[in-house]
């Protein structure tokens, strides 16, 4: 989105640093600072690999007790009657909670952060399948259970609608009867782009093609499931709650605003938090059960989700329906792009977007090309499913878009029967035309997408796998070669605060940086970690910045009494802001401590140089007359100039002129068993562009995660439903997540285009394989029918899927070994 | 509740007597009676293997055994690595693997993962690419994408191997028989230095040495 301001007003693009394609740096080996580009083992390893890791399960208080909820077998039904009195019976069980209950707190409902209301335990209807609808506390993890169990609820059970078609029928049922204004499923509409301008371009188009994408209902899955101990404390009247949260801040200023304990009486921590991946962004009525029973029972409270209650009631992602049209030239140049889409939003409208953006970022759909006309429309519904619509390890649906894009370029590319890393050359955005407007209104703020494509077609060594491809075609051999190409944008780092939002809180972020006088440091940033090393790269800023040594800068996170507000880690903002904001409070810092260095150095403080490459001040002219902000320290504190502060500390708020755009260039090649549809990687490339680069071994480690979740996606995962509502892909026995087997060695490679608008020109990697992959893995086993006629295989693209498309076109074989199957007695006889 | 019966757990060398239920699982024993919370659970079902620990040097699930199967069983969990012999009073290879590999991130599925590849190279000490993929197959990670922690088991498997050329094998071989023989015998190494195939005098005060001769052998040796 452009912004009304060009650069920040701290930005500094001094630093670019000079690893461009070159060799992979050496790890960080002590003798260095361990600055920006190094390989940095990272700081929070240690208590992880020593078992010293502290979970929200591992804490144990004094009194504590434990949460079980009870939830509805049916998707759809009213609740007639609820009798907790056998539960309440039993010698441990201390309390039955039902929404009776809340509503005499008024915790009933709560807010989602689409500004609907969700109940927190069901007060008159269940909307979707495991619907929390009352809980036990007690004094044991084993006894809740057995309380829940005896717990007996009365349903009336309605007709449930799980398909998002269906629900906008006339007769559909109505989900969402509780709310006045509400006669269908319907939720809201969306468009962008310019309608006339498309539809006239697709009218003069020399070609049009067009294709249907399921991108299915997937859940995010962290290893680690949500849970919470909150602990109320009636002698300081308050609330503490250990949650596993993304966004510890901005969930403390919800906490405060359902609870109505004020603010600066609510502290929420956020511990080691074993992966989050978008699916600990909202607030869920688990953690807003454990608050309220521990304010009631005056004790602390434990809730702990199962797997199963992960899957099948926190936020999923995607669970769009959408069509895709390209019209072009008839050599390949594209001239506009429509986008029609259904997206199934669950019982509640619950989805986590910056409050401005009901479709997140999907209008990045003309991805990475230059396409003067473009138009998208997009219907929400309510459904008997589960709510959400998270931004599962991407950056608010800009997964759909890419998927949409990339996908609809092989589609065309087949159309018109040429090579499809050609007419993506030949569309892609000029280098040169950087910042670049896009027709969707979104301000590129840096690429050159040819040098990341034709570094992936390197690596994958495309053209000989081409003439493998034909070779087998022709020799009617039994595995069949596809090569799949993604050449995504991504667009990450929300703010600016003006345009980005969640639930009106500017999506700013923070870092407060104290330089102690024995010359080590604490950074406290706004944002959390889940795993992406954030202990490890944001002290690596501040040791670019400072010249400081990284072993000698701890960074802190996660707890609202001590860090400064900050909106949290999603979207792979983190580098993007709260990285900004390191970079800058440091150079404040940089710049208490120049007059410091002036008075220690006996010179006037226009003549003190900063010399980044050794990381100090100096007199100019003498560079043997020289200090570092080591030894500065010790001045600020013990000897500082008169008329100054004593001290040495920063704070900077940082919100972002513009987002970033990383982007890059995937290659998947996949070999194709004709007999069985199992799909084998064969050479998988990954060329990613995140600007400069902070720590690269993290980076390869982020890139390798995000690619493995993208074959899950592509390959395994969907959230399945039954007609009845009931969730037929809810836990790991039939949510499949990659195993070490399903997934392959990937070659990464990078290029660098730092962002021209950011303080140390970085622009965030995390999501961007996530993101990326999923096109050029369908792309590649489309590509291996394509020839026989197939634009589209839907994913997950399992066995089964691919086999029944190779049959369709007439490329199965059959198994060398004659079996004959007989559906009629269920027996097969081996010939 | 009734009916709770006390069962005995060596649990990283050390002997525990607790009093559970029949039905209690073998992981909430060890997470929350033991307060050993190194050990995760990530989903009921048996599929992640964030619970896995060593029960008599076999790698299980510990959320899919009760704790009253394992009376009388020798556990280690990622709590004991650093006491092993081959962890030389630091970190045991395995740990170092993964810091140095980058083989974790969230850190979550992370002790299943290195008790999965510590029974992987007891079996089996110089491990094929596609026979770690297979032995840590019933671990789930959703961070890293597996390649790194493929990697962090090769390079405890090449530490361990250039150990076992500088002192005869025996640290890792008696890593690897702490857990495999339950109250057993030591019979690969009797703790003492320059002692049949043991560390010798200028190879450094290995920690091990001392938690083999208490744990192993249950014997001063």
């Amino acid at each position: 989105m452009s912004s009304d301001r060009e650069r920040a007003p701290d930005a500094d693009t001094e630093y670019q640093h000079p690893e461009d394609d070159g060799p992979e740096p050496e790890k960080h080996c002590g003798h260095g600072r361990g600055g920006m580009g190094e390989e940095v083992n990272r700081k929070e390893d240690k208590r992880f690999i020593t078992g010293r890791g502290d979970y929200v399960d591992d804490i144990k208080k004094p009194g504590m007790l434990h949460c079980e909820i009870v939830r509805s077998p049916h998707a759809h039904a009213r609740v007639e009657e609820i009798d907790g009195s056998r539960a309440e019976a039993m010698d441990e069980v201390v309390a039955v909670l039902t929404a009776e209950d809340l509503l005499a707190h008024d915790l009933a409902t709560m807010p989602t952060l689409m500004d609907d209301t969700q109940d927190v335990l069901v007060n008159e209807k269940v909307k979707f399948q495991s619907q929390e609808v009352a809980a036990v506390i007690a004094e044991d993890r084993y006894a809740a259970k057995d309380g829940a169990q005896k717990v007996e609820v009365e349903y009336d059970v309605l007709d449930p609608v799980v398909d998002a078609e269906e629900a906008l029928e006339d007769d559909a049922p109505l989900v969402r009867d509780e709310l006045d204004d509400q006669e269908d499923n319907h939720i809201f509409d969306w468009e962008t782009g310019d309608k006339e301008e498309t539809d006239r371009v697709f009218e003069e188009a020399d070609v049009t093609v067009e294709e249907d994408m399921l991108y299915q209902r997937l859940h995010p899955a962290p290893i680690e499931t949500c849970g919470a101990v909150a602990d109320w404390d009636p002698g300081k009247d308050k609330m503490t709650v250990h949650m596993t949260s993304q966004a510890p801040h901005a969930h403390r200023t919800l906490f405060s605003q359902v609870s109505g304990i004020p603010e600066h009486k609510v502290r929420i921590v956020s511990p080691d938090v074993g992966g989050g991946f978008g699916n600990k962004v909202p607030i869920y009525p688990g953690y807003v059960v454990a608050a309220a029973a521990s304010y009631v029972l005056e004790e602390p409270v434990k809730w702990v989700e199962e797997r199963s209650e992960n899957i099948q009631t926190t936020g999923f992602a995607r669970d769009y329906d959408m069509t895709g049209e390209l019209a072009a030239t008839e050599d390949g140049e594209i001239k506009g792009v429509k986008v029609d889409v259904l997206a199934n939003h669950g019982a509640y409208n619950a989805a986590a977007q910056p409050s401005k953006f009901p479709a997140g970022f999907f209008n990045i759909f003309t991805g990475s090309y230059d396409i003067e006309a473009a138009h998208g429309s997009l219907t929400a519904a309510f459904t008997n499913t589960a709510p959400g619509g998270v931004a599962y390890r991407c950056s608010f649906r800009v997964t759909e878009a890419v998927y949409l894009i990339e996908r609809m370029v092989k589609v065309l590319a087949d159309e018109l029967d040429v090579d499809p890393a050609e007419i993506r050359r030949k569309n892609f955005i000029p280098s040169e035309a950087f910042p670049y407007e896009s027709a969707t209104g979104w301000n590129y703020d840096s690429g050159d997408y040819e040098k990341a494509l034709d570094k992936a077609l390197e690596m994958a060594d495309y053209e000989h796998y081409r003439e493998e491809q034909q070779r087998r075609l022709e020799e009617d051999a039994d595995k069949l070669i596809g090569i799949g190409i993604s050449s995504f944008t991504e667009v990450v780092g929300a703010g600016p605060g003006k345009q980005c939002d969640i639930a009106g809180i500017e999506m700013f972020d923070s870092a407060d940086l104290r330089v102690n006088p024995t010359g080590n440091a604490v950074l406290r940033v706004g944002v959390q970690t889940q795993g992406q090393g954030h202990e490890t790269t944001f002290a690596q800023i501040v040791a670019e910045e400072l010249g400081m040594d990284v072993d000698d800068i701890t960074v802190e996170h996660g707890d609202t009494d001590t860090e400064p507000y900050g909106l949290g880690t999603y979207g792979s903002r983190s580098t993007p802001v709260a990285g900004a904001a390191a970079a800058v409070a440091a150079r404040k810092v940089r710049d208490k401590a120049k007059s410091i260095a002036a008075n220690e150095l006996e010179a006037a403080e226009e003549d003190i140089e900063w010399d980044r490459e050794s990381g100090e001040f100096h007199v100019a002219g003498a560079p043997d007359r020289s200090i570092t902000i080591t030894e500065i320290a010790a001045g600020a504190y013990m000897n500082h100039p008169g008329g100054e502060e004593p001290g040495l500390e920063a704070t900077n708020y940082y919100d972002p002129p513009e987002m970033t755009y990383p982007f890059g260039s995937y290659i998947v090649v996949v070999e194709i068993d004709r007999e069985t549809g199992e799909v084998d990687f064969e050479k998988f490339v990954a060329v990613d562009d995140c600007g400069n680069r902070i720590n690269p071994m993290i980076i390869e480690g982020q890139i390798h995660g995000g690619l493995a979740q993208g074959i899950g996606t592509a390959m395994m995962e969907h959230v399945t439903y039954d007609d009845n509502g009931n969730v037929t892909g809810g836990d790991f026995m039939n949510y499949l997540l990659p195993t070490a087997n399903e997934i392959p060695n990937f070659e990464t490679g990078h290029t660098v285009t730092p962002s021209p608008h950011h303080p140390i020109g970085a622009k965030g990697v995390g999501e961007s394989p996530t993101v990326g992959s999923p096109p050029a893995i369908v792309n590649a086993v489309v590509d291996a029918m394509s020839e026989a006629g197939v634009s589209h295989v839907e994913m997950p693209m399992t066995p089964d899927v691919v086999w029944e498309k190779l049959d369709e076109v007439g490329l199965s074989h059959q198994p060398a070994r004659n079996v004959e199957f007989s559906v009629e007695d269920g027996e097969h006889a081996d010939d | 509740m009734t009916d709770e019966t006390e069962i005995t757990l060596t649990v990283n060398g050390t002997e525990h007597t607790v009093e559970v239920e029949p039905r209690r699982l073998l992981v909430h024993a060890i997470r929350e009676d033991l307060d050993l919370t190194g050990t995760h659970i990530g989903c009921d079902t048996g599929n992640c293997g964030a619970c896995t620990v060593l029960k008599d040097g076999e790698p299980i699930k510990s959320c899919l055994m009760f704790a009253t199967q394992a009376d009388g069983a020798e556990i280690l969990t990622v709590e004991g690595m650093e006491d092993l012999p081959a962890a030389d009073d630091d970190l045991h290879p395995l740990q170092e693997g993964f810091r140095e590999e980058h083989g974790l991130q969230c850190g979550y599925c992370t002790p299943g993962m290195l008790m999965a590849g510590k029974a992987l190279l007891d079996e089996n000490p110089e491990p094929e690419e596609d026979e770690i993929r297979e032995a840590i197959s019933g671990n789930l990670c959703r961070c890293t994408g597996y390649q790194n922690i493929v990697r962090s088991i090769e390079y405890a498997a090449d530490e361990l191997d250039a150990r076992a050329a500088t002192d005869g094998g025996a640290v890792a071989a008696a890593d690897g028989e702490r857990s495999a023989d339950a109250g057993g015998e030591a019979d690969t190494f009797c703790g003492l230095e320059d002692c049949c195939g043991g560390p010798d005098a200028s190879g450094g005060d290995h920690a091990g040495d001392q938690f083999e001769r208490e744990y192993l052998g249950g014997e001063e040796t």
